[in-house]
């Protein structure tokens, strides 16, 4: 079980990559060690595992709750009371489109930005080695390994030129 | 490379970055490779090519008979020819919204649409079958001042025949514009066919290329020009669909007043447009194999724009329904009782299905719009749907007697008509007669831009990035 | 893309969070200034509370008047945000990047202060508690859903909701770069708010997809709010000049208009007082004018529909009606001054690159604008409600009260309050997609041009 956490800091995009590619040929497992960087770069630009997520799931998921919600609350609500306006059938079809339509995009809306943030794997509160400049251009490589690992890891990282490394647990 | 390190010394430019054949990614073409396949497809399949155009050309005389007998029998009724006037819409609608596709992207600077934009800019020129249709309805659409009182319309004191002028006018004026949007961007090929075909297609080539040699005043000239010509075509098509709709179907149901039906008509134009360039992308793919120039891309492109049209499709509608329906004056029951649950909902029904439910359930999934065949079935749909929403709107409005036109609303919702056999004649000799246009337009020429394309892999360039690919596009001021 | 400088993320961060980490001198004075404003608004609008809509210009058959009519506008603005981030977003137009943020904002307080207005136009807010929420299971009585006063809310609640959320996750990278560069109380604020974001892959991944398919979730709701917000009018036959088919697409293409506007009146702003001259370029300005040209057209479109159609029905009193709104005093000045300002003068000027790319003529313009859609909605709800008809015994024109402009000077100056205090906590213009567009922004070399280039990644 991977006990400690190392991270290697850049400050180029090359070495990182180096460093990426040296952690897999040391026999690393995929998915182990990763890449930290300020802004976004191109899916793969490091050779990192391409993460696979299920966050399209969410919207529908919450798009059903919410269309079953406003069916019944809609329908239920107008049968309950049932006064006619307007001269509008009590269950009018038409008016009760609207409100179920906000209902469910509200609710996939909802669903979304929840799956957004687990798929994320947030909230974490134990991030592991972590280094404020990398929001400031730095490159972060940062492997989970255990303790009997740790030193070929951090040999990697400092072959491929890593600037600096930290360590947390 | 001034901003970008990571690029710096890593462009590459392989033979072919994702192989023949294959849809994904990006694909190099070598430019002499490009005028030699694009030149060819006007000639290839030369059997299939007449074995079509005999047919079509039969149907298409079939569909003159149907007018003419028609005419014959009730040229002085006007409730007999809503499928005419269903199938001109359907026409107009497809043709005039098809030409957008080369015009809005390309304003986007989209390089996705380059492929396409000679294709949708042809179906302008379908205009010519909507004209010839036009003369039987205009002939028998009322005049302005009817049984001594002036009935309503967009053109209020003008003189009795202004909407019968104003039609031809605006038709005519589109099929121009169209016509202006698809020779001045086909200029460049035409002096590749000049250049680089034989016999009668060289001839065209040279007294169409006009001397064009490619000068830098050429291409500016020719850039400006498309941009003009999108620009009118497009104010002239919205325009088209304004006089078409209120003349030809608010006007003559009396109460009929629906401010938002000129751009439903618009709306659908655009959806349909998108929907017919899907099919017949794909059936270049198909028969002229153009798998390498038109490709995934595209596909996906129009499959989200498809997706996002059929949206906006039954948008306009309900703004439209929801208005009658809660309303519940005489004019909006009758409105209601007459597009809605009257004599047509057997065209309703579907049309609502074929024209949003279906596709939009359809094109939701990404791996459908991520496919060649996804957008092609869902295009498939929206047209039928289409032909069916404009039955159910013109068979309705052409089914009211003329002598009600002065009413305040409609009093008695008319029956159910059914097509008659110069009906159906006409149908199938009017949409054979459009295939057949099309058809004739790229023997003569290529259905996808030699120069667009050659442009396209000019500003496009595969590139390694670090450790992964992409694609450098260059987006010009 | 040539006006660009390129700076390194050392730079971009000292620059755009000059708000949060070095306040400049102008901003206490001018929110407690409009601190002041705001507490006399809440101080009248506690006044019209105490005394009812009596201190108001309302009356019979005018009842829906300044605040209708301001309801609607914010409303309007509020179109700024997903129109700016949801659709540029969808098309990968790159120019969108300094704005989104700051478009999302005017949305999210928009809405906020639009909800203000219907219910305080009830006079009695505290019975809205039986208009919308709870819902009272106790004596089995519901609200009427087949009521646009339902719809509305229902709406209206959606898309702040989805809007706040939106703009929440957008937000996760800079809050990230915050707690990295603040100490005590703030870096705890800012820790939190972040949940531990790290900027690997995979949070990447999910922003970039997530921000798509939340803007392809939020463009539907885009639409439809002031659908719904236009069917209050439309639906009904009763009010000549309100029942027509066109309202929805009408406001809701002429909301894209005055919001959009009120984005470049926001940017220029931006510009001069945070001095983002490096992020908030004249080519924004040109591109976004450019946007609005189109959207001001299709507007004019829509506008000249609806009154064709509306004159098109030969009814007496709508042609009555028309005839008041164009040529009858006062009206025919708002008319002309709407005309004028909504599109003539605007439109009329972007159609020059030089105006374009001048930033202080783009603010003046596009205040116009919103001065002319103001009135725009103004003209659509006053007239038609002011005319005297068959059925109406008592009428009377209708002047708007001190204390209904009051309300209306506050609103503007409460929107502003809260930007600006928004603006102390957390950035205006997103860092990580202005650093994300110098790693994917380069340029193709063809023959002697460099012409700029996108890098786009392989499907």
């Amino acid at each position: 079980m991977a006990d400690r956490s190392i991270l290697g800091l850049f400050q180029e995009a090359e070495p990182a990559a180096d460093a990426m590619d040296g952690l897999a040929q040391a026999g690393f497992e995929a998915g182990t060690f990763d890449v930290l960087t300020g802004t976004p770069y191109p899916e793969g630009a490091f050779g990192e595992h391409v993460p696979q997520h299920r966050l399209f799931r969410f919207p529908a998921f919450g798009a059903i709750i919410g269309f079953t919600t406003a069916i019944l609350l809609t329908a239920g609500t107008q049968i309950a009371f049932p006064m006619v306006t307007g001269g509008k059938p009590i269950l009018s079809l038409f008016a009760m489109i609207i409100i179920v339509y906000e209902m469910t995009m509200l609710s996939a809306v909802i669903a979304t930005v929840i799956g957004i943030i687990f798929e994320s794997r947030l909230p974490n509160m134990n991030p592991g080695a972590y280094d404020e400049r990398i929001t400031e251009g730095w490159i972060g490589v940062v492997i989970s390994v255990e303790s009997t690992r740790a030193q070929e890891a951090e040999s990697v990282l400092k072959t491929a030129g890593a600037l600096e490394i930290k360590h947390a647990s | 490379m001034a901003t970008n390190s990571a690029l710096a010394g890593q462009a590459t430019a392989p033979e072919s970055h994702a192989g023949h054949g294959s849809d994904a990614g990006h694909v190099v073409l070598r430019p002499a490779d490009v005028k030699t396949t694009l030149i060819a497809s006007t000639t290839a399949g030369a059997r299939g090519f007449k074995r079509w155009s005999i047919v079509l050309g039969v149907l298409t005389i079939v569909g003159i008979a149907g007018i003419v007998l028609k005419a014959v029998q009730s040229l002085d009724d006007q409730t007999e020819w809503g499928y005419t006037a269903a199938i001109a819409a359907f026409l107009l609608t497809v043709g005039g919204g098809a030409p957008l596709v080369a015009v809005a992207p390309v304003l986007a600077k989209a390089n996705w649409v380059r492929p396409l934009t000679r294709l949708s800019a042809a179906f302008s020129l379908m205009g010519v079958v909507t004209i010839a249709i036009m003369v039987p309805l205009v002939a028998v659409l009322p005049p302005l001042v009817t049984e001594g009182a002036r009935r309503r319309s967009i053109w209020f004191e003008s003189p009795d025949l202004t909407p019968h002028v104003m039609i031809f006018l605006a038709m005519g004026t589109l099929l121009l514009a169209g016509l202006g949007l698809f020779y001045t961007s086909a200029m460049p090929d035409f002096a590749a066919m000049r250049d680089h075909s034989t016999g009668w297609r060289r001839n065209v080539g040279k007294s169409l290329a006009r001397g064009w040699v490619g000068s830098t005043v050429q291409w500016r000239t020719l850039r400006m020009r498309i941009g003009m010509f999108g620009t009118f075509y497009f104010l002239v098509l919205i325009y088209t669909h304004f006089v078409f709709t209120s003349d030809f179907a608010m006007g003559v149901v009396p109460g009929w007043r629906d401010a938002i039906f000129p751009m439903y008509h618009s709306m659908s134009s655009i959806q349909a447009g998108v929907a017919v360039t899907i099919i017949a992308a794909w059936a270049a793919r198909r028969y002229l194999g153009l798998q390498d120039y038109l490709r995934l891309d595209q596909f996906w492109s129009l499959g989200r724009l498809l997706f996002a049209t059929s949206l906006l499709w039954v948008y306009f509608f309900f703004s439209a329904f929801i208005v009658f329906w809660y309303g519940r004056s005489l004019a909006d029951i009758a409105w209601v009782d007459m597009f809605i649950r009257g004599p047509m909902i057997w065209a309703f029904i579907p049309g609502m299905f074929m024209s949003f439910l279906l596709p939009w359930w359809w094109l939701i999934w990404n791996r459908v719009r991520t496919s060649v065949n996804g957008p092609t079935i869902g295009a498939v749909i929206v047209l039928f749907g289409l032909l069916l929403d404009r039955m159910r709107i013109y068979v309705s409005a052409w089914s009211v007697p003329p002598e009600q036109i002065h009413e305040r609303y409609l009093h008695t919702i008319p029956d159910t008509v059914w097509p008659d056999t110069f009906d159906y004649m006409i149908i199938v000799g009017a949409l054979s007669a459009a295939a057949l246009v099309m058809l004739l337009i790229f023997r003569v020429i290529p259905i996808v831009s030699i120069w667009q394309t050659q442009e396209y892999q000019l500003l496009s360039k595969p590139v390694k990035y670090l450790r992964g690919h992409g694609v450098l596009v260059a987006k010009p001021d | 893309m040539q006006q660009r400088r390129v700076l390194d993320q050392v730079e971009t961060n000292r620059i755009l969070l000059n708000g949060q980490l070095n306040t400049p001198k102008w901003w206490l004075p001018t929110v407690l200034g409009l601190g002041v404003v705001v507490l006399i608004g809440f101080v009248i609008i506690g006044f019209m509370v105490n005394r009812g809509l009596g201190v108001t210009g309302l009356s019979r058959p005018v009842y829906w008047g300044l605040f209708i009519t301001t309801f609607v506008f914010w409303v309007g603005i509020s179109h700024a945000g997903i129109m700016i981030s949801a659709i540029l977003r969808l098309t990968q137009a790159e120019w969108r990047r300094p704005v989104t943020r700051a478009a999302e904002l005017l949305t999210v307080f928009s809405l906020l202060t639009a909800l203000i207005f219907p219910l305080i136009h009830a006079g009695r807010p505290w019975r809205i508690a039986y208009w919308i929420l709870p819902y009272d299971f106790a004596r089995g009585i519901f609200p009427n859903i087949r009521s646009p006063l339902i719809m509305d809310p229902v709406a209206i609640g959606t898309y702040l909701t989805g809007s706040t959320l939106f703009l929440y996750v957008a937000l996760l990278p800079d809050l990230g770069n915050l707690r990295d560069r603040t100490r005590g109380w703030q870096k705890t604020l800012y820790t939190v708010l972040a949940l531990g974001w790290r900027g690997n892959p995979r949070q990447w991944k999910l922003q970039t997809v997530g921000g798509i398919l939340l803007s392809a979730l939020m463009l539907p709701i885009f639409v439809s709010v002031h659908s719904i917000v236009s069917w209050d009018f439309a639906i009904t036959p009763a009010v000549e000049g309100w029942h027509s088919t066109i309202f929805a697409p009408y406001f809701v293409i002429g909301a894209v208009h005055s919001g959009v506007s009120a984005v470049v009146t926001m940017m220029a702003l931006m510009r001069w007082l945070w001095k983002w001259d490096d992020f908030i370029r004249p080519e924004h300005f040109d591109a976004l004018a450019r946007l609005l040209i189109v959207v001001a057209t299709a507007w004019l479109g829509f506008t000249f529909l609806e009154l064709v159609f509306a004159i098109y029905s030969l009814d007496a009193p709508e042609i009555a009606l028309r005839e008041l709104q164009i040529f009858s005093w006062p009206w025919n000045l708002m008319f002309g001054v709407f005309l004028m300002t909504g599109y003539i003068i605007p439109v009329g000027m972007w159609l020059f690159k030089s105006v374009r790319n001048n930033i202080a003529l783009m603010f003046w313009t596009s205040l116009f604008v919103n001065i002319g859609m103001w009135l725009e909605r103004f003209m659509i709800i006053v007239p038609g409600l002011s005319r005297r008809t068959p059925f109406v015994y008592t009428w009377d024109s209708y002047r708007p009260s001190l204390v209904e402009w009051s309300i209306l000077v506050w609103s503007v100056a409460w929107v502003t309050f809260l930007m600006l205090l928004f603006s102390r906590f957390f950035p205006l213009v997103p860092l990580f997609e202005q650093k994300e567009s110098q790693i994917f922004v380069d340029k193709i070399k063809i023959g002697r041009v460099n012409v700029p280039a996108i890098l786009r990644e392989q499907e």
